[in-house]
């Protein structure tokens, strides 16, 4: 197995409203190694943006605070660094691409300007070298007439290929991390397919990793090499994918599964878990998925004591009582 | 509203219309917006010129049948210095049409960085010699009296052959004719070449006072709208303390501390009114920071000043762009107002808003084209200003004119 390029222990990160303290990440623990793909997988809220964002070091502050916890990019903490070297790490180190490609490039600039602002940053290319270089970088996701494009403005693009435009920018200076922020949630299906063929291709020829945050379950299993699955600022279960597919272990993960469409199955209406995410100032006690649990709703245990996250050795964790690994 | 073409007519097609294509496009579609932008410029070429269009000392004349130039001779360094801006300033909007006509946007921005740089080192660089070697002599010689006692064979006179600094005794207060067009004032100074000069005074005051109130507003509101917290609290309570000062009334008393110059009342108009700007800024910047494009930006880790100023501010600028023409015409109100009230330049230095309050003179008589011509000149600028605010308004965004 290749090395651990990056690794979150115990990460703790809050949130102060109006209405109290938000724990929105919570003891958050996976590692990374060079050239593997991670998702993390979760409803909406349950922390895995905020989990990304730190690791950026781009969490608002306040209202959000670090409470714990580190974040170790090649055994360095990040959260040590001074902003000055995070300038540094950011689009170098750590590349981050949007799940909005249609807001993530400025609208006053043409595509090449910020290519190349991102090139002239990081990389010691000045000028007529660094527009080269925007335009291998356009040519290289996979733009048609990329000497052209350069010249144009994100509105003259399509969403799939403002998202190529992104990547480009991304990958400009040849990270050595690249967190996907739910890459193609706003693209349609065959476009996804693309950039998420693209994505793959340039990983194995940068040996690049990728940290890929979705909520779907199809870009998983066709993209990741590990998962990580989280529930209401936790980490549930993390597996690789293989094995999670086969035999998810947690309720929850079980439930997602479950809930997938299978082609030909003749099926009227979809599995659901029942319920909905907790409130994150109103946690329930004991374990956080016990209300919407077949189990877990009549357990006394569930509902009183939180689980632990316990590793069996085999890269596969599960935070709950009654799973067997 | 007459609906023009599409006028712009792209050379290369492929190049992207940026964003500024696309306004300016929108711009000239009115022709109410032409006609008022075609005014600044007449006003802009008249404050510019003003001393070759009302002088009293002539382009060329033949004394002892020596050609002599005494208008040339007779401007100072300032004059000069005015006429080296408006060239480098319609030299660069002329690169800057050739530049998006011709040039790849590839190496368009870093060109015209360039030109710019080499534009204001010019000017600089030629304001400072021309102050420096343009000797300021007064030629109190009576030319007009030369030509007419033939002491002078041939002379070429402005189109207003009057200083704006002349005085007449017998010509006091006299009501427009033809050798005085707009009529004499109560030292006999000519109206007419008083409103010219006057112009560069209301220009100046209006671009100086925005100019000031912007950056100041400019800056002041990004870092608020940017950072938040504790830093918006802090400053936004201190932009509510400004914005409760009664502005007028706080520039008379300074104006009346300080010795009456046309420098001090740019600088007080421009650090009073920059609150307006600060909070429009503000408001973009809070719902800009929270864009893609500045998270991206920040993810590639360009700087805080890259960030705030080269991919926040175009974005948020519009507003700001926008009031700041309302802003001049407001300026050139206010110095009016303080003219009027006294405070103001200082005579023999013409101002629209002091001449307007000789209309009634001291001998209690109302000189009625005292008042018209200067309060017209304040009108029309000030219309011109708001219809050009109004006009650049609707261009960037053309959904406000459907809701209004």
């Amino acid at each position: 197995m290749s090395e651990v390029l990056l690794k979150i222990k115990d990460l703790c990160v809050s949130f102060d409203t109006d209405d109290g303290v938000v724990n929105a990440v919570d003891g958050v623990s996976y590692e990374l190694r060079k050239g593997q793909s991670v998702a993390v997988v979760g409803e909406s809220g349950c922390g895995k943006s905020v989990t990304s964002l730190s690791i950026m070091r781009l969490i608002p502050s306040p209202p959000s605070k670090v409470l714990g916890g580190e974040i170790l990019l090649n055994g360095e903490n990040l959260l040590e660094f001074s902003e000055k070297k995070m300038h540094s790490i950011r689009g170098n180190d750590i590349a981050m691409i949007f799940q909005e490609p249609m807001t993530s490039l400025n609208p006053v600039y043409t595509v090449g300007d910020q290519i190349v602002e991102a090139v002239e940053r990081h990389q010691l290319l000045k000028g007529e070298a660094a527009w080269a270089k925007a335009v291998d970088m356009l040519k290289l996701v996979g733009i048609a007439d990329p000497d052209i494009r350069v010249n144009e403005y994100p509105h003259q693009l399509s969403g799939g290929m403002r998202q190529r435009v992104m990547i480009a920018m991304a990958l400009s200076c040849d990270p050595k991390l690249l967190i996907a922020d739910e890459p193609t949630t706003a693209l349609d299906v065959t476009i996804q397919a693309q950039i998420l063929e693209l994505l793959r291709d340039i990983q194995k020829r940068n040996n690049m990793s990728i940290l890929l945050i979705t909520h779907d379950l199809g870009v998983v299993a066709e993209n990741a090499d590990y998962v990580v699955v989280m529930y209401a600022s936790k980490i549930i279960e993390r597996a690789p994918v293989e094995a999670l597919f086969a035999a998810p272990a947690h309720p929850y993960t079980k439930g997602l599964l479950a809930s997938l469409p299978v082609l030909g199955s003749d099926k009227e209406r979809l599995e659901t878990i029942e319920g909905s995410v907790p409130d994150p100032l109103n946690f329930p006690s004991g374990c956080k998925f016990h209300p919407r649990c077949s189990i877990g709703c009549k357990d006394k245990k569930c509902q009183t004591q939180e689980p632990p996250l316990i590793e069996n050795g085999y890269a596969r964790a599960v935070a709950c009582w009654h799973a067997r690994l | 509203m007459i609906k023009r073409a599409n006028k712009i007519k792209l050379m290369h097609p492929e190049w992207g219309r940026s964003y500024s294509d696309m306004v300016s496009n929108e711009f000239f579609k009115s022709s109410i917006n032409i006609a008022s932008l075609v005014f600044i410029i007449f006003l802009f070429a008249m404050a510019v010129f003003a001393p070759f269009i009302a002088n009293d000392k002539p382009f060329v004349i033949k004394i002892d049948g020596v050609l002599k130039f005494p208008l040339f001779a007779s401007l100072s360094g300032v004059d000069y210095s005015t006429l080296l801006a408006a060239i480098v300033g319609v030299v660069l909007f002329l690169l800057y049409r050739r530049n998006r006509k011709r040039v790849n946007p590839s190496i368009r921005g870093a060109l015209w960085a360039k030109q710019v740089g080499i534009g204001i080192v010019v000017l600089i660089v030629g304001i400072a010699c021309l102050i420096a070697l343009v000797p300021s002599k007064l030629d109190a010689t009576d030319y007009k009296s030369k030509l007419e006692s033939k002491e002078a064979s041939f002379a070429i006179f402005p189109i207003v052959p009057y200083g704006f600094e002349r005085t007449s005794i017998c010509e006091r207060e006299q009501p427009p004719s033809k050798k005085h067009w707009f009529g004499t004032d109560d030292v006999g100074s000519d109206v007419l070449c008083r409103v010219i000069h006057g112009s560069r005074i209301s220009l100046s005051v209006g671009f100086v006072a925005v100019g000031i109130s912007g950056i100041i507003g400019v800056f002041i509101g990004a870092v608020m709208g940017y950072f938040g917290g504790k830093v918006d609290f802090v400053l936004m309570r201190f932009v509510e303390i400004m914005m409760a000062v009664p502005v007028f009334f706080l520039i008379i008393t300074i104006v009346a501390f300080f010795p009456r110059s046309l420098l001090n009342i740019m600088i007080i108009i421009g650090i009073t009114g920059w609150t307006g700007n600060a909070r429009f800024i503000r408001a973009e910047f809070l719902k800009l920071r929270k864009q893609d494009y500045v998270q991206a930006a920040r993810a590639l880790g360009l700087p805080l000043h890259s960030i705030l100023f080269k991919h926040m501010l175009p974005n948020g600028i519009a507003p700001v762009l926008v009031s700041a023409t309302f802003g001049i015409a407001g300026a050139i109100f206010t110095e009016a107002s303080l003219s009027f009230l006294g405070f103001g330049v200082a005579p023999p230095t013409p101002s629209w808003g002091q001449m307007l309050s000789q209309g009634v003179s001291a001998t209690g008589h109302f000189l009625w084209w005292m008042s018209l011509f200067p309060g017209v000149a304040i009108f029309l600028t000030a219309v011109s200003y708001n219809l050009v605010g109004e006009g650049l308004r609707d261009a960037i965004d053309p959904r406000l004119r459907k809701a209004a």
